[in-house]
Formats: C-alpha cells, sequence, structure tokens
C-alpha cells in the first residue's frame, strides 16, 4: 500500500514532471504549504514576503537529506497532524493572533523547519527512485510558484468576505487532515 | 503603422489578478498527470468529490447548514460553515477509531428534517444552540462518511475531496439563501427548507422502518 507522502506517480512528462504533479497528487506538502501561506497573509506582516523562497529552499534541502537516509521515514501521522494543527489555527485566524504573539523570524524560521521535516520524508520516501534528484526539484519549483501566486493574490489587506473565505480553507485543511489521521490510524503505513 | 497601439484598444489592465491564468493553466494541464490518479469508487479525488454530492440525505443536509446560516444572517451565515467541517472530520476520526455511534442514519435524517424545519419556520435561536444543533448532526455525517472512507492508494486526496464538496455544498446553500434579498426570494427559501425537511423525513422513515 502506498503512504500518503511516498512514491512517484508516472505522467509520461519524466521525473521533473512526475514530481510537479506529486505536489497536487500526494497533496500533504500542498496542504502544508497552503496553510502556511495563509497563515502568513492573515499575519499580513512582512514575513510572508519571503515565503516563496524559503519554503522551496527548505523542503528541498530536506529532500535532499531525506535521499540520503535510504528508508523510508514512518513519520505520516506527525506529519498529517502538523498539518492539521497549522489548519486549525488558519481556521481560528484573527482570535489566535499568532503574528502579534510571535516574530517574524522565528515564525519564518519555523515555517522552513516544518518545510524541512516535510522535505526530509518526501525525499526519504523517493530514495532508490531513479528519478528522485529531478522529481525533488521539480516539486520544489512547483511549490515555488504555488507560494508565489498564493501571496500575489492574497496580498493583504483583505476585504472581509476574503478574509472568511481563508478562514474556510484553514478549516477545510483541519478537516482534510483530521479524516486522514483517522485513515492513518486504522491503515498503519 | 501611423496609428499605432492605441492606448484604447491595447492597454494593460492596471492590476494583473495571478488567479484567473492559474486557473486556465489548471484546466490545460495534462491529463497524464491523473491519468493513474486512482478513479475506482474506492478512492482518489473524483471519488471524494462525489461522494457527497451523490448522497441525497447528506447533500440537502449540507445545503439546508448554508439556508439556514442565510436565515439567521451574519456571523451564523460564516461560522455555521466554517465550523461543520472539521466537527465532521471529528466524526469521520471517531468512526475510523472504530468508536460505535448509535442512531447514525437517523441522525442523518433528522438533520435534514431538522434543519429543514428551521429554514420553513425562519427559526432563530442564539448562535450558541444553533452551532451546537448543527454540530452534533456534523458527527452524525461525519460518522457515517468515515466509516465509508476507503483502504484505498490516495486517502488524502479523497478526503480533501470530501471536505471540499461538502464546503462548496453549504456554498450552494449560502447562495441561496442572498435570494432573500429579492422579492418573493424570502417565501422561495422557506419552499427550499420544506423540501429539504421532507426529504429529511422520508429518509427518517426508511431508517426507522
Amino acid at each position: 500500500m502506498r503512504g500518503p507522502l511516498a512514491h512517484l506517480v508516472p505522467t509520461g512528462l519524466g521525473p521533473w514532471g512526475d514530481g510537479m504533479a506529486r505536489l497536487v497528487l500526494q497533496p500533504l506538502d500542498l496542504l502544508l504549504l497552503l496553510a502556511l501561506v495563509l497563515l502568513a497573509v492573515q499575519s499580513g506582516r512582512p514575513w510572508s514576503d519571503r515565503l516563496p523562497l524559503v519554503l522551496p529552499l527548505s523542503w528541498l534541502v530536506g529532500g535532499l537529506a531525506g535521499l540520503g537516509v535510504g528508508v523510508e521515514l514512518p513519520l505520516a501521522l506527525p506529519c498529517t497532524a502538523i498539518v492539521t494543527a497549522i489548519g486549525v489555527m488558519v481556521a481560528l485566524g484573527p482570535v489566535l493572533r499568532l503574528g502579534e504573539l510571535l516574530n517574524d523570524l522565528l515564525l519564518l524560521t519555523a515555517a522552513a523547519g516544518l518545510n524541512l521535516l516535510f522535505g526530509l520524508v518526501a525525499g526519504s520516501s523517493l530514495a532508490g527512485h531513479g528519478g528522485a534528484l529531478p522529481a525533488l526539484l521539480g516539486e520544489a519549483v512547483a511549490m515555488a510558484v504555488v507560494a508565489a501566486l498564493l501571496l500575489m493574490a492574497l496580498a493583504p489587506p483583505h476585504p472581509r468576505w476574503l478574509a472568511l473565505g481563508l478562514r474556510v480553507v484553514g478549516s477545510w485543511i483541519a478537516a482534510s487532515g483530521l479524516l486522514m489521521l483517522g485513515w492513518l490510524s486504522r491503515h498503519p503505513l | 503603422m501611423g496609428q499605432g497601439w492605441g492606448p484604447s484598444r491595447w492597454a494593460v489592465p492596471r492590476r494583473l489578478s495571478p488567479l484567473p491564468p492559474a486557473l486556465v493553466a489548471a484546466v490545460l494541464a495534462p491529463a497524464a498527470a491523473w491519468a493513474h490518479a486512482d478513479l475506482q469508487p474506492g478512492g482518489g479525488f473524483v471519488a471524494g468529490f462525489l461522494h457527497p454530492i451523490s448522497g441525497l440525505d447528506h447533500g440537502v443536509a449540507m445545503v439546508a447548514v448554508g439556508l439556514w446560516g442565510a436565515v439567521l444572517g451574519p456571523p451564523a451565515l460564516w461560522l455555521l460553515p466554517l465550523a461543520f467541517p472539521p466537527v465532521m472530520a471529528l466524526g469521520g476520526l471517531l468512526a475510523l477509531l472504530e468508536v460505535p455511534l448509535p442512531g447514525v442514519e437517523v441522525g442523518i435524517a433528522l438533520s435534514g428534517l431538522v434543519m429543514g424545519l428551521m429554514v420553513l419556520f425562519e427559526v432563530k435561536p442564539p448562535l450558541w444552540l444553533a452551532a451546537l444543533i448543527v454540530a452534533t448532526f456534523a458527527v452524525f455525517h461525519g460518522h457515517a462518511h468515515g466509516a465509508e472512507l476507503p483502504a484505498g492508494a490516495h486517502a488524502l486526496l479523497y478526503s480533501l475531496a470530501f471536505v471540499i464538496a461538502t464546503g462548496l455544498l453549504h456554498l450552494v446553500g449560502i447562495l441561496l439563501g442572498e435570494v432573500r434579498r429579492w422579492p418573493g426570494g424570502r417565501a422561495l427559501v422557506r419552499l427550499a427548507g420544506a423540501g429539504v425537511a421532507l426529504v429529511g423525513l422520508w429518509f427518517l422513515e426508511r431508517a426507522l422502518a
């Protein structure tokens, strides 16, 4: 059985394209990226401007390190729990006031650290795969593009409907994560 | 040539939104990328998306959440759809952890009946009570669907699509509810509530039979 973080789906576009497609077809990395971007734009702080560079790079560094691990790290459950928790934070939005509690550098470092961890897991799942390196690069590029597009589209200030929409998306991420946690509990990898 | 590129015809929009091009790119993306996704009823994005839409009992209840939110107005208008998916997923989590919940089918049928009646009679309880009612029913819906979450390879895609479809059904309900602003719209929304209640009643009869 394939896990939520594992392997490449052959798209016919080569390992580069397979890596890009992995972002959508194994969407835990995408959900983390989306949740972090939403959290950043909700806080309306300058640290969000650096995300399109920091997130893919930290993920790629983790991925390259993961390739060296050699075995797939069994971290699907904690990774899903992390995504779920960040989804909850986005859904709570202004209630949580994260941007006022923590400074920019700390938030950026935490985001990078999480992406490093997810990259590590992704890299470990691709270890031994022939096209692992270009696939990692492809996915990292896709992450950069998605993050940049989202940040452009969602730059604050937000009209009220969009601020609510961001929170709704956060609740969807949290809900998907909760279902996935249950699924992982029933079908451990 | 003498006329040049007149600004009235070729002016670039002052602010380009990246979303339309992104949507076009997503639509035009090669189908090959999805060719290996599991499209069987057991898994995959399409199956997860279709699941809540294809079930009438679930579908009408989700629309009713949005309708009732529209009847209640802000903040319930957005709070109910915001809270419903995570609570529903919590019910799904309970099912996946094999925590039993008695009377799931009855609870689902009652959700349609009760929320339909709320819309029909434009009942406006305090926000906490409305949230409690919706959350209770959300657990039943989640439990039923959590038990059906397949042991396939694309569980996260399935879950994500399932939640998105549920959220979109809420949105349909909200948009339907917004016709209350128009002349005759209020009666139309109440009629929709009656329809939901009837469907709920039908499912309740079947669940109790």
